[in-house]
């Protein structure tokens, strides 16, 4: 509450906004957080994240384990209180209005929160119970469920006797069981097989196209990002360091990516760096310990023999030499200066400056 | 949980939604999964069964022979047999702090929170399954001892009782898990709040009468609730029922201030400790419900 309003127009103009029910000053998002924090301690988990996700939209949060993009789904989710910041889903606050957020959102978290001696019906009874399901469309709505998550024959054995993958389709048959329009999908294929990724990945398209679901999910895979969103936000070390639509991302990477495995240590690869980064159309060139030095031309194949001569002068002797087209892998490089780790994956990297 | 800062508007919405009827019932889906859980796995269960049993069997075993001689009670089975349902209840109740902890472990505490139900009901749905488990473990060792002999004072009606004073024990022990459970998520802790019964029931007059205790331990088990509840269940195995004496509808007090009983212990005792000691473990649990679901 600043100053006071001076005219009578602005003192009713005033009024009528402040009486206006809430939802309606941002109808049309979905999902709108205005720089969101988490502290705990002294551990900065996120720090001051702005999102605008609109109805019907596929957003998703792109980055590696410790980013953040499971803490901003728990305060977007109304398990977490911000440290700093506000939040509004589906038009109500993640605050003081936290009820209503649950009841608009379906939510199915990183690791599948299962009671392991309920049968998956059972499971799902309960869930639909708790959300309020008309006591007639609960078997009904059930049964359906169970089919599209392909668990109609394991449907009345214990959780306890399900297999990893069965585990993660009843979970998210359970975020499923009042119809939200807003689901939340915290890393949903990690661990998954290709086909149940692939079959996942048909239900959600499935679910925004006919059904109009807005879908907000983190994952750490780029070809999920890139197949399922139509946003991308890349998210390191608890903020958003680059945010668009795929293509719109690639866009920003140059064109072509040369990259080289140059031979020697770290010396050699960052005194290969500084040699390559003046040649003329390079943006950038970067390395890592997996990919080798990357580097980012707007037009690869003049400068591709550019770098072969740029090595040999400096005697840095070479291998692999390739050009490719920008993927989403390089704009997260570029965004962050790491490549991508998938959690199961655990080789070591370099570079990078992620606090 | 906020609402008191919400729009009136939104209160009255809210309160529409998620009224106390609609808590109880959230509870009520709870509580049946609670029981579901114990159903489904006996083998926990069977310890809240045998160690009580046990501990009835040695105890009238060593003492019941010189209880009389010792300190004039004659049938010692029947003192016993209120320690027994108290053990029985809270081992069947402090597994409910283990209980939320495994949810917690395995994230199903985490899907109960994101559902709209009161967080509340998620509390109200242990307790409830845990006085249900109460009733059924008193149940068994009731019978047990009526087979082997203590006898029932009060019959078929104090029977009731003791097993409606099992069911309330049962709720407030409960909050006690609860409270460990979401102080700590941690399972050990957990465990460790059945402990707790151990000063609770053995700084009672578990297994003599209280006149014949040392004054440091009468004075402890004075103001311990648990011998209130203990001596009220007694005197209906025992002697028969106390009600505070009444002249015209009106409470007769002692020169003490106390209400006037006849001799068996007084039952009101019980209930009126039964609503201290619940009142004390579910404000508690209620607080650590808050401030784990609201902090973080």
């Amino acid at each position: 509450m600043s100053s006071r309003p001076s005219t009578i127009a602005e003192r009713l103009i005033d009024d009528l906004s402040a009486r206006a029910p809430q939802h309606s000053r941002d109808a049309d998002l979905a999902i709108e957080a205005h720089g969101l924090v988490k502290h705990f301690g002294d551990i900065h988990a996120v720090n001051g994240i702005d999102l605008r996700v609109r109805p019907g939209q596929v957003f998703g949060f792109l980055g590696q384990n410790g980013s953040g993009k499971t803490t901003t789904v728990r305060m977007l989710t109304t398990l977490l209180r911000p440290t700093d910041g506000t939040a509004r889903v589906a038009g109500f606050d993640v605050l003081n209005q936290d009820r209503q957020v649950r009841r608009a959102v379906g939510v199915a978290l990183q690791e599948a929160g299962l009671d392991i001696l309920q049968t998956g019906r059972e499971l799902l009874r309960l869930q639909s119970r708790l959300y309020n399901v008309p006591r007639g469309e609960i078997e009904d709505r059930i049964a359906h469920l169970l089919e599209v998550v392909d668990l109609t024959d394991d449907a009345d054995r214990r959780i306890g006797g399900y297999s990893g993958g069965m585990q993660r389709r009843l979970d998210l048959a359970s975020a499923l069981v009042h119809s939200p329009p807003i689901i939340f999908l915290d890393e949903p294929t990690t661990g998954l097989d290709p086909v149940s990724r692939q079959n996942l990945w048909e239900y959600i398209q499935r679910l925004n196209r006919e059904d109009g679901v807005t879908f907000f999910l983190t994952t750490q895979y780029l070809e999920e990002a890139d197949q399922l969103c139509d946003e991308i936000a890349i998210l390191d070390a608890g903020e958003i360091v680059q945010q668009g639509t795929p293509d719109g991302l690639k866009a920003t990477v140059s064109v072509d990516v040369i990259y080289v495995q140059v031979e020697g240590d770290e010396q050699a690869q960052q005194r290969a760096v500084s040699a390559l980064l003046p040649l003329p159309n390079v943006e950038d060139a970067q390395w890592d310990y997996n990919e080798g030095v990357a580097i980012y031309s707007k037009s690869g194949h003049d400068t591709l023999p550019r770098v072969v001569r740029t090595l040999d002068d400096e005697s840095l002797p070479f291998s692999n030499l390739r050009l490719a087209r920008a993927t989403l892998d390089d704009v997260f490089f570029k965004a962050t200066g790491h490549r991508i780790e998938p959690a199961d994956q655990t080789a070591p990297t370099t570079g990078g400056g992620a606090g | 949980m906020t609402t008191a800062q919400a729009p009136s508007e939104l209160q009255t919405s809210a309160s529409r939604e998620a009224g106390p009827l609609q808590v109880l019932t959230d509870a009520r889906h709870l509580a049946v999964r609670a029981i579901r859980e114990s159903v489904r796995q006996p083998g926990v269960e069977i310890t809240n069964v045998f160690i009580p049993l046990f501990f009835l069997a040695v105890s009238t075993g060593a003492i019941a022979n010189f209880s009389e001689r010792g300190f004039g009670v004659e049938n010692y089975l029947a003192f016993q047999l209120p320690v027994a349902v108290l053990q029985a209840v809270a081992g069947s109740s402090a597994a409910s702090g283990i209980a939320i902890v495994l949810d917690m472990e395995r994230g199903y505490f985490d899907k109960l929170l994101l559902t709209p139900a009161s967080r509340w009901s998620l509390i109200i749905g242990r307790v409830w399954a845990d006085a249900v488990r109460a009733i059924f473990f008193a149940t068994i060792m009731l019978v047990a001892a009526l087979v082997a002999g203590s006898g029932m004072a009060t019959g078929v009606p104090g029977a009731i009782l003791i097993l409606i004073i099992a069911g309330l024990f049962g709720g407030a022990y409960s909050g006690i898990g609860i409270f460990i459970a979401m102080r700590t998520g941690n399972a050990q802790a957990a465990q460790a709040g059945f402990l707790l019964f151990f000063p609770l029931l053995f700084m009672a007059p578990a297994f003599a009468p209280l006149a014949v205790f040392d004054d440091w331990l009468r004075i402890i088990a004075t103001i311990n609730p648990v011998t209130y509840i203990m001596e009220g269940m007694r005197g209906l195995v025992m002697e028969g029922y106390a009600w505070p004496v009444t002249e015209g509808g009106q409470i007769v007090f002692g020169p003490d201030g106390l209400p006037l009983t006849k001799d068996p212990p007084a039952l009101h005792w019980a209930f009126v400790s039964l609503a201290g000691f619940s009142a004390f473990t579910l404000t508690i649990a209620a607080l650590a419900l808050r401030s784990r679901t609201r902090a973080d």
